[in-house]
């Protein structure tokens, strides 16, 4: 899949993180080194061979980098990075579990709540 | 003879079906054929119906080349054969796999170069599903137990789109569509101002909800049950008792659903699995028509 750079803008990519019931979930944006760090990080990862995990109904329940420009999207969950585009979908496999964390904590300080990271091991 | 499997995932769209030509046809009838008989409750688990993937409905018609093993139609789900009079392990126990795998029949049904990366793992899902099901004896005749509960119709509030991304918890659990993600106490200008029982609650009742501590999970002559629960300092989420005496949750954009965090029907909110969410604040009262929420 395309992960190459163009004209690119900070407000073209928004990141968030699935957590709550009750309150909205939180999105931030994402500097530009941040974003090239984590597109270089997947397309280093292999391919995800087994099912990627399910997150439960409650609690937190992953994160995402959108692209707003080229409308894809990607989704990070305990070891699995899955790129959603209109057309098509892959998942691969972050095994040491480093694209979660870099997205997480480009977030604002306090957005997150930190017994969400501490409980998660992020 | 004619085969007809139907992969029966959707809700509201109606599911793909894959017709076979004879060879086919024959191959997929030695593969199903019935070997040994399923043990416990295996059955009723394989035919319990869930959100997503829940196995393939497999219809054979015609005069010669049918199989006398199989009735006219049944279902695999899971690794399993259930319909009338069949309650089997089939000979290839790993048929969805074969059905769905590089070289599978699936790839016959219309839309489905779409639809296979989320086919592998609504399979997988499925299967994960039904261990976890605690399934608990029924007993009969089944009372409606809550007249004026709402009905759990799941299809309609997970649209993926409008309704299910802007209607979180508190929406669902007062079972009304506000499209702006409701907070308690927002529609009375006075919102909650902390994460915990103490500041939810009286926002709540703000909203004209009836706090109802001592309802003890027993219905309201008059509305529906409602709990409030909350994850302390972080998140306040509800569940509605339906109709049927059970409760379902939406939990904020995603999917609402019967199951708590360990995949098991909620008989009772107190004892239910619900993560971070600790804290149970209070059973409340739903009147209809009298609440006002945003």
């Amino acid at each position: 899949m395309d992960t190459s750079k163009s004209t690119e803008t900070e407000t073209d990519y928004i990141a968030g993180a699935s957590i709550f019931s009750g309150r909205p979930d939180p999105t931030w944006t994402v500097s530009l080194e941040i974003v090239e760090r984590l597109q270089s990080l997947w397309v280093s990862l292999p391919p995800l061979d087994a099912s990627p995990p399910q997150p439960p109904a409650l609690g937190y329940r992953g994160c995402f980098l959108r692209d707003k420009a080229k409308q894809r999207e990607w989704v990070a969950y305990k070891g699995a990075v899955t790129l959603q585009t209109p057309s098509e979908s892959e998942t691969r496999r972050d095994a040491q579990r480093e694209f979660e964390p870099l997205l997480l904590h480009s977030a604002p300080a306090g957005l997150i709540p930190p017994q969400i990271l501490q409980s998660e091991g992020l | 003879m004619a085969v007809k499997i139907t992969i029966d995932m959707f809700s509201g769209r109606p599911n793909p079906v894959v017709e076979l030509d004879a060879k086919e046809a024959k191959d997929v009838l030695e593969r199903l054929k019935p070997t040994t008989a399923l043990s416990g409750d295996e059955a009723e688990k394989a035919a319990t119906p869930i959100l997503g993937y829940r196995g393939l409905i497999v219809e054979q018609s015609g005069t010669t080349g049918v199989s006398k093993d199989l009735p006219e139609r049944f279902r695999v789900s899971s690794g399993r054969l259930t319909g009338r009079g069949l309650a089997h392990n089939p000979a290839d126990s790993n048929f969805e796999d074969f059905f769905f795998g590089p070289r599978g029949l699936a790839k016959k049904a219309r839309d489905m170069k779409n639809l296979q990366s989320v086919l592998k793992t609504e399979v997988a899902r499925a299967v994960e599903i039904r261990k976890k099901f605690i399934l608990d004896p029924i007993a009969f005749p089944i009372f409606i137990t809550c007249t004026c509960g709402p009905i759990y119709e799941p299809a309609w509030w997970n649209d993926g789109g409008q309704r299910q991304l802007n209607n979180n918890c508190y929406n669902y659990a007062s079972n009304y569509r506000t499209d702006t993600f409701a907070q308690p106490g927002r529609a009375a200008g006075a919102m909650y101002s902390s994460l915990t029982c103490a500041s939810v609650l009286p926002a709540a009742v703000k909203d004209a909800l009836e706090d109802t501590p001592g309802a003890n999970n027993k219905c309201p002559p008059e509305g529906h049950l409602v709990a409030l629960v909350i994850a302390p300092n972080i998140d306040f989420h509800w569940y509605r008792k339906g109709r049927n005496g059970f409760w379902t949750h939406k939990p904020g954009s995603t999917q609402a659903t019967n199951l708590d965090n360990s995949g098991h029907l909620i008989l009772d909110p107190r004892t239910a699995d619900r993560g971070m969410y600790t804290s149970f604040c209070t059973f409340m009262v739903v009147k209809h028509g009298h609440i006002k929420i945003n």
